[in-house]
């Protein structure tokens, strides 16, 4: 039952009603029932796999916590630190090996982040442990973000409860945004996409190109859209969930990139990984920071799976990382003494970041590494659409075009984000105004569900971020 | 050292870090009031002020720090516990 899906939409006003009816003292058990039933929806074994991660997890973070035994808080620290990364590795490793699939529970690598940053922050001394095991339970399955995150730490959510502030309409709002963005952008791109990852070596040029440039706007709108309808859905349940997203393709430089994309994950990492990494290595100067940003970004590719694509996409942007903060002083100094190329260098910036993150990109998203090889290697070469099976016109170029169109209103839109003034406006607006506006989002959550319930082939679409 | 006096001292090392020559720290200032001070060059601002001092910082109090103002009262805590 994904977000997207038919059954989804009959449930969530259903739960949205009762959790506004119960008592405030019962919201947070409302919210772990509805979040273990949503994930026994999908797989029992998923929820029964959650539910001993995280009361392991709560009882090892109480012996981690113990200021009393500073020897047996580490012991508890490490041991129960190695075997939720064992945990997460088992499953990771047996997808991507070729024999005796194992699937991994929906929401592993979210979930077993969340519970890690839990243990380390209780070990640290920033935050103590848990009082209440349904408060900490509720945090680790809260089902708006079980799927697809954001990933958000703990600490955050249980200082939101018992959660007080439901914002039904700004939820909702959010909601639409989001799925405007999956039905209107994403999927509108997707035929594209997926018709050149899937004939690479019979294509060249300019269909190459297509796939090249349109795989991650598809990937922005689709992922976006997913963080939006958790966000939006958080909101209706009294949660505020962290960003993930900060307009990323206006960055203007690689670092600047990677402050905006997937900003949970990165935010995670930097403090994490990246942070205990930097201080162990530095003594040793440029190369501890080299040694320490490719850990880190080798981290956010394995993070998506043990594949040679996701360890390359990783490693690709570990490079430019380490080429970025090796420069940037003389960079700096470079347009400061020539303040008239400034624009200049402010285009170039966005333009080089775009491409070296839409390169990585391919890698990403290819089926295999020599799929992407091929991809990048004949970008530029000829103007013949394709040698066989099909065209690029056969998919329409309607949907291509709509997609498109729908991307530029999509930044548009986030520059000028018309959902803040409508924020603003709606405590003065008149009470018709107000129940306008409130009707014509829910009128506009049934008509996206029942898009996609009627698409082609009658599918569920699905996310490309619900797979991690 | 008063964390008056280190907050004053830090505030030159991270101009020169940073190359900010007109940045001026408080105590409730955070990475997110200064420009550039992002996770890749958190750590340079600590092992400048580390070289400053003549003291060494643990990655468990790196990470409980909130505000520059926190900084400085544990690099004043160093400081003067050092022989």
């Amino acid at each position: 039952m994904t977000f997207t899906s038919f059954k989804f939409l009959l449930i969530l006003p259903i739960l949205v009603a009762l959790y506004h009816v119960v008592p405030q003292r019962c919201r947070v058990l409302f919210l772990l029932i509805a979040s273990y039933a949503y994930l026994a929806s999908f797989s029992l074994k998923a929820a029964v796999a959650l539910a001993v991660a995280t009361i392991f997890t709560f009882l090892a973070a109480k012996a981690a916590g113990n200021q009393a035994s500073p020897q047996r808080a580490y012991f508890a620290f490490l041991c129960s630190i190695a075997i939720l990364t064992l945990y997460l590795c088992i499953f990771k490793l047996a997808a991507a090996l070729p024999f005796g699939k194992l699937a991994a529970p929906l929401g592993l690598s979210y979930y077993t982040f969340k519970l890690m940053s839990y243990v380390i922050d209780v070990y640290w001394g920033k935050i103590k442990p848990a009082a209440s095991f349904t408060d900490f339970a509720t945090a680790i399955a809260f089902f708006p973000q079980i799927a697809a995150g954001p990933i958000q730490r703990p600490a955050d959510f249980l200082a939101q409860l018992p959660p007080s502030r439901i914002a039904i309409w700004m939820g909702l709002s959010r909601m639409v945004w989001g799925l405007a963005k999956k039905l209107l952008i994403a999927d509108n791109l997707a035929p594209t996409v997926n018709f050149v990852f899937a004939h690479t070596h019979t294509l060249n040029g300019p269909s190459l190109l297509a796939g090249f440039y349109l795989f991650p706007l598809q990937m922005y709108a689709d992922f976006s859209a997913l963080t939006d309808i958790a966000l939006g859905m958080g909101l209706m349940f009294g949660i505020v969930g962290p960003e993930n997203f900060n307009r990323p393709f206006t960055a203007s430089s690689i670092s600047d990139f990677w402050r905006r994309w997937h900003m949970s994950l990165t935010n995670w990492l930097a403090d994490y990984v990246f942070t205990p990494l930097r201080m162990a290595t530095r003594s040793a100067g440029t190369a501890g920071l080299a040694l320490s940003i490719t850990l880190n970004m080798l981290g956010v590719g394995l993070w998506h799976g043990f594949t040679w694509g996701y360890f390359i996409f990783g490693a690709l942007n570990a490079a430019y990382l380490v080429a970025d903060v090796l420069t940037t002083r003389q960079r700096a100094a470079f347009f400061k003494a020539r303040p008239n190329l400034n624009w200049l260098g402010n285009w170039m910036g966005q333009l080089l970041t775009l491409h070296l993150f839409f390169i990585a990109m391919v890698f990403f998203r290819a089926h295999t590494v020599a799929d992407a090889a091929w991809l990048l290697s004949h970008l530029g070469i000829g103007c013949r659409a394709l040698a066989s099976s099909g065209t690029l016109a056969s998919i329409g170029s309607s949907t291509l075009f709509l997609g498109l169109a729908g991307y530029a209103l999509l930044e548009l839109a986030e520059r000028y984000r018309p959902d803040q003034w409508w924020a603003r406006l709606e405590p003065s607006a008149p009470v018709w105004a107000q129940w306008t506006i409130r009707c014509t989002l829910g009128t506009c959550v049934v008509v996206a569900f029942f898009l996609i319930t009627v698409r082609p082939g009658g599918q569920e679409t699905s996310f490309l971020y619900q797979v991690f | 050292m008063t964390p008056a006096q280190a907050l004053q001292a830090l505030t030159e090392v991270f101009r020169t870090v940073l190359d900010q020559t007109t940045l001026v720290l408080r105590e409730n200032t955070t990475a997110d009031d200064v420009e550039n001070w992002d996770s890749l060059n958190h750590i340079d601002l600590i092992v400048a002020v580390e070289k400053k001092f003549k003291i060494k910082f643990t990655t468990r109090e790196i990470t409980t720090l909130k505000t520059v103002g926190d900084l400085a009262d544990l690099t004043a805590k160093k400081v003067n516990a050092a022989p």
